[in-house]
């Protein structure tokens, strides 16, 4: 892992990483459509593998911009499935609500993907196995995790493009916290805020390394989030198989500078995080850049001239 | 995967697994919250004396060394199920089993309430949100919250009753008022984040419910607030556990809310119908927490 801001790692010449800005107006049909065509772009080899897609669940509001929208999810199910997994699932495991499924329900995950129930995992409820963490980038030694993400082939993190009042923003790396059982750690997961944010993100991100990443960017959130902010329309899907890519990237659509996230800045290990070492596939960054409201507190955020 | 709508016992008591404990959803592993809620069930509206004697059993084999018990076998650490667990033994009257759960729980505060922390975060300049009294976190070594603190109080009030101690009574009234001290603005409460960087957050249904049932007892001027945010959530609410710990909060104060719907909401999962169970069976429900 880089130590500081001035990591001095690069990808090999040849293997950037490579991340898709792809322009979507709205959550319509032409969604199916542009997934499939992600996944086409980036080579993603999902034949007989099992799929765990991973959305964004947070609170019981289908209008407010706090959930992936069950749109693009249900876009990616079917995308994947036209690749020939042998299963594609959702799961999730919201933070602070208990009911996962009414959850899903009022944010239109049941009206919109047919059979949502029976593809539908509830983390926070899903048999565990103790993990040793690999990146020590903690003081946590171990976790439990559930064996439906631990036993799948790929993970796909769908977050909501969102500020976040603790870390600057969430998205498909910080997604993964839906990953602890609510079950063994509560509601919220709160020995990952003892254990450090910024650390816990970095810990469960070196967890998983068969990832791909598509961010909900159509509607985000700026301002206080992931919660409490506002709606911001940034009109874009982002994607690609290397998160903390990924994730700089949109930071860069949304005006701030990836490198002053501690969490991506330090899981930067080959550089993603710097825009010369990342591969864009479709829109440029300027095309699609939109100044998201952040906290006073994260001004310093901003990339100089967004 | 769901239950019966409205759930009964009997589906209840088919779910059981056959090591004697119970999972989230039917077929599922058998884990310590819904054995617990399952057999409370079975206390508050029927029987199934052969059920509840395989699920005591398979209960009482989990407590570990510390007196504690843990989320679900192959987990090594006794987390907040443990006062779920000290409702049951005190209506199973399991007495040695629960005075060691009850040592086990006395001992447990939330993180944010010590000392060497709030010294800690002064000297930082970080934000504090002031004490106010100490409750129970889900998980060892880290923050109170709404929902464990609630069931802590109602663990061991029930047992302080059977086996009166002043140390108890204290840590009891410490643990309401860390409840008063996180009610949201709008009288409820949610996980126990009512306010966060100097913004307000609101209140959920089925914390708001279970945050009333465990400060029965407390003078109703102080509540007058909360009564109204549980009897308006409970006209807007749709789901099993909302709308059944609402009623069985607002019956702990001798009230009566009205839901919304005249159907029964889904039950997606065991706790769901159990909790939905106990709210429909009145003052017997009830008494499986305050009796």
């Amino acid at each position: 892992m880089c130590a500081s801001l001035s990591c001095s790692h690069r990808p090999e010449p040849g293997r950037e990483p490579h991340v898709t800005i792809m322009k979507a107006t709205g959550y319509d049909q032409d969604l199916f459509a542009k997934v499939r065509r992600i996944l086409a772009e980036h080579r993603v080899q999902a034949k007989g593998k099992r799929v765990v897609l991973k959305p964004n669940l947070v609170e019981f509001d289908a209008a407010a911009p706090i959930n992936t929208h069950p749109l693009l999810v249900h876009a990616a199910v079917e995308a994947f499935r036209a690749l020939e997994a042998s299963e594609v699932r959702i799961a999730e495991g919201p933070g602070h609500r208990r009911g996962t499924l009414d959850l899903a329900d009022a944010a239109g995950y049941f009206s919109t993907i047919p059979k949502f129930e029976d593809l539908f995992i509830d983390l926070n409820l899903d048999e565990v196995s103790k993990v040793r963490l690999q990146g020590r980038a903690s003081h946590l030694r171990s976790l439990y995790l559930p064996n439906t993400v631990l036993g799948c082939d790929l993970v796909v993190s769908m977050p909501k493009l969102k500020t976040h009042h603790w870390v600057g923003v969430t998205l498909s790396m910080k997604n993964f916290f839906g990953t602890v059982p609510g079950a063994v750690y509560g509601w919220p997961k709160n020995i990952l805020h003892w254990a450090g944010i910024n650390e816990c993100i970095l810990e469960l991100h070196a967890l998983f390394p068969r990832t791909f990443a598509i961010v909900d960017g159509i509607e985000g959130m700026e301002g206080n989030g992931p919660i409490q902010g506002t709606k911001k329309f940034a009109g874009v899907i982002v994607a690609g198989s290397d998160l903390p890519a990924v994730d700089a990237t949109c930071c860069r659509i949304m005006g701030l500078d990836p490198e002053k996230i501690t969490y991506l800045r330090e899981a930067a290990d080959r550089g993603q995080t710097q825009e010369a070492y990342v591969r864009q596939i479709g829109e440029p960054i300027r095309a699609a850049a939109t100044r998201f409201a952040v906290l006073p507190q994260f001004r310093f955020l901003y990339l100089s001239g967004a | 995967m769901g239950f019966p709508s409205p759930p009964t016992v009997e589906s209840i008591v088919a779910a059981q697994n056959a090591d004697g404990g119970w999972g989230y959803v039917a077929g599922g592993r058998s884990w310590t919250e819904p054995t617990v809620y399952a057999l409370l069930t079975q206390s508050a509206c029927g029987r199934d004396a052969p059920s509840i004697a395989r699920g005591t059993r398979w209960l009482l084999s989990l407590q570990r060394e510390d007196g504690g018990w843990p989320p679900c076998a192959g987990v090594d650490e006794s987390t907040w199920v443990t006062a779920l667990v000290v409702l049951l033994l005190v209506t199973e009257r399991q007495e040695a089993a629960a005075s060691r759960a009850v040592r086990w729980l006395y001992r447990q505060n939330g993180r944010e309430s010590s000392f060497l922390y709030r010294l800690r975060m002064r000297l930082l300049g970080a934000e504090v949100v002031p004490v106010g009294g100490k409750g129970w976190p889900w998980y060892p070594e880290t923050a109170a919250w709404v929902s464990p603190t609630a069931v802590s109080i109602l663990a061991l009030e029930r047992y302080n009753r059977r086996r009166p101690s002043p140390e108890l009574t204290k840590r009891i009234e410490s643990g309401r008022q860390y409840l008063l001290s996180r009610m949201c603005s709008d009288g409820g409460w949610n996980h126990g984040a009512s306010r966060a960087l100097g913004y307000e957050a609101g209140s959920y249904p089925e914390t708001t419910g279970m945050a009333l049932l465990a400060l029965r007892g407390v003078e109703a001027s102080r509540l007058n607030k909360s009564y109204a945010a549980a009897e308006r959530h409970l006209r807007a609410c749709r789901t099993a556990q909302g709308i059944g710990w609402l009623q069985l909060g607002l019956q702990a104060h001798s009230r009566k809310g009205v839901a919304a719907g005249t159907t029964s909401p889904v039950c997606h999962t065991l706790v769901d119908a159990c909790v939905w169970l106990l709210a429909s069976s009145g003052p017997v429900g009830i008494n499986v927490f305050l009796g």
